[in-house]
């Protein structure tokens, strides 16, 4: 099992280099002149040369690479140009509300995409499987921006049963309670995407074990329905939790249209921010910090891979 | 104990069919996997009607001038969020008094196109990457599938964003952001096709009979791959619109006065309390679009039972 894992390790570190790749290309391919627009019009020439030793952008591509690595491994994210801040900090603020919202949202996709794809693999009559497929398939067309803007208008705004925005209530004691109220509607918003196709995955693996031999000699002897659909949900386990895994990682996407929406305090809401601010270090970093997260969360999804089904292990 | 494979006694399944038939040939093994798909000849009604919903798009994008009386940057302060239905505002008017229905039908212009491009681009782009990597020899395959590994490290929408707000706001950047994001699930779903295709007999008729590498590509194994390839991508145009849309919201697409349905949901937004019903509209007409293509996207791919992931 050690090993699996450190063999699993090590894959994620060509992942970790090729994404740092991608993440110092975006910053390169940047067009315009960052100095220009770092200096403003009525920067001087001596004044454009130091700037341009001060960036190192002066140097080959290489070295700015390998440089820049090592500095992100520091954790220097560079600067807020809008701020005037070390990126990593308020990145790293933004990122935990990011988690918060992020792990409930998940939690709603997993328990429903779950409970909707038994139903659809098992109902009895046509018309409940059919409509929980349809559902399954409503929830992953839903772009995260119209839920979310639908849930305000009627839940919040209309019905005022939800606060339409925000993380904690300005004048409540921001407790567990109050934070769970502001939580459920960006939370259904984000999860909606992942847990149709969650309800998907667990359909068809579920329809899969349905039909396999082992399902036919249980029923043969005798063993009760429902303890043979246990045995076939236990099969369809690992490749559940393989979409399950992914598709936590990529909410950590779509859960920027929902902060934005709903003013979640999030990671989405500063990339957002710092869109309209130009203010590329803030994006940069908001990025690499998803990505990295990305990596860990495929990482601890291998392992748990590993340990529920030992044929993977090898 | 959790039993996770339990290894029952293997039934006799093996049923002899011709009991009086000789034993000197084998009696032939009974598969039981069951078929659960029965292949149908033709679109099931939801496809159908989603179908002609999306053409419904297409046709008013391209004939939006005949269809509304106004402009799509037309508008009348004193007329401003007019509620559904007042007078020639089939649904209402915006914040500046712009008529909303004119603002979609234009707007379906930009979203899709932005929707569709990339999905054409990365279309031809991932299925050349996918016959050299197929085709090509070990190292050819291996250096080009774990590239596009890379990209399967990032959510898809993040790396658009970083790419598009790299590059800066405006629609062909928007279409170059999308297009890198479709290309690595195009490309995966062309070379397994391939790797399907290479060991088929006629493959090997081709190679003997001294085909060149292009060759056997565009005329052996293309027409083969080529279905499953248009049905996935019909499959992501949905997703495409929606992102393209997405970036729209994010004011990485064109730049305001224009029409764009993103852009329209971010600038509707602010009137979710003062007209609720309006503030929806491109919500909903995005919502509905994407819903439309997906279920004829799945549709086609039942039709011509291909199976891929969706990412």
């Amino acid at each position: 099992m050690i090993r699996f894992m450190l063999r699993r390790l090590g894959l994620a570190i060509p992942t970790l280099i090729g994404v740092s790749m991608v993440i110092f290309v975006t910053i390169r391919i940047i067009p315009g002149d960052p100095v220009a627009s770092l200096l403003g019009p009525t920067g001087s020439p001596e004044a454009r040369v130091a700037l341009t030793k001060q960036l190192g952008l002066d140097q080959p591509i290489p070295v700015q690479y390998v440089k820049w690595v090592g500095k992100v491994l520091q954790g220097d994210l560079g600067r807020s140009i809008s701020k005037q801040t070390s990126a990593l900090p308020y990145v790293w603020d933004a990122f935990r509300n990011t988690l918060t919202l992020s792990g409930f949202a998940a939690i709603l996709a997993i328990v429903g995409g779950i409970s909707l794809g038994m139903i659809a693999a098992t109902a009895r009559r046509k018309l409940t499987s059919g409509l929980s497929s349809a559902i399954s398939l409503f929830a992953i067309s839903a772009p995260q921006y119209s839920v979310g803007l639908i849930l305000i208008v009627y839940l919040a705004a209309g019905q005022g049963w939800f606060p339409t925005g925000g993380m904690q209530n300005p004048t409540g004691d921001g407790g567990f309670g109050d934070l769970l109220h502001h939580l459920w509607l960006p939370a259904i918003a984000a999860g909606l995407v992942p847990m149709g196709i969650i309800a998907r995955m667990v359909r068809s693996s579920m329809l899969d074990a349905m039909s396999a031999d082992f399902v036919e000699s249980l029923r043969a002897r005798g063993i009760p329905e429902r303890k043979v659909r246990w045995h076939a949900f236990h099969n369809t386990i690992p490749s559940v939790l393989t979409i399950a895994g992914l598709q936590v990682g990529y909410l950590l996407g779509g859960v920027i249209f929902v902060e934005v929406v709903f003013s979640w305090p999030g990671l989405g809401l500063a990339v957002y921010q710092s869109i309209t601010q130009r203010d590329l270090p803030i994006i940069q970093a908001g990025v690499l910090l998803s990505a990295l997260a990305f990596v860990v969360v495929n990482l601890i999804v291998d392992t748990l891979h590993g340990i529920i089904d030992p044929r993977i292990r090898r | 104990m959790t039993v996770l494979h339990p290894t029952l006694d293997e039934p006799d399944d093996a049923v002899d069919v011709h009991p009086s038939a000789p034993s000197a040939e084998p009696v032939p093994k009974v598969t039981r996997k069951r078929k659960r798909k029965v292949s149908r000849r033709r679109l099931g009604w939801p496809a159908r009607i989603a179908g002609g919903v999306c053409a419904l798009f297409f046709l008013a994008a391209i004939f939006a001038p005949l269809i509304t009386p106004y402009g799509p940057l037309d508008g009348d302060r004193s007329q401003r969020l007019l509620p559904f239905f007042s007078g020639d505002h089939l649904l209402g008017t915006d914040g500046q008094g712009r008529d909303v229905f004119t603002r979609i039908v234009f707007g379906a212009r930009i979203s899709l196109m932005t929707g569709l491009v990339p999905v054409l681009v990365a279309g031809l782009i991932g299925t050349t990457l996918g016959l050299v990597a197929g085709l090509g020899g070990r190292r050819t395959n291996t250096g080009v599938m774990r590239t596009l590994d890379v990209f399967y490290a990032f959510p898809a929408v993040l790396l658009a964003i970083a790419i598009a707000a790299a590059l800066g706001s405006g629609a062909s950047n928007a279409i170059i952001a999308l297009s890198v994001i479709l290309i690595p699930p195009i490309a995966r779903l062309a070379e397994s096709e391939v790797a399907r295709i290479r060991s088929a007999d006629f493959m090997e008729a081709a190679r003997v009979s001294g085909a060149s590498f292009w060759s056997i590509a565009v005329r052996h194994v293309l027409p083969n791959a080529a279905p499953a390839i248009v049905v996935y991508c019909t499959a992501l145009v949905g997703l495409s619109i929606v992102y393209a849309a997405g970036l729209g919201f994010l004011g990485l697409g064109v730049a305001p006065p224009q029409a764009e349905w993103g852009l329209m949901v971010n600038d509707l937004r602010q009137f979710t309390f003062s007209a609720p019903a309006i503030s929806l509209v491109p919500a909903v007409v995005i919502l509905i679009v994407s819903v439309a293509f997906n279920v004829f996207g799945d549709g086609l791919r039942d039709l011509l039972d291909v199976r891929s992931e969706t990412h």
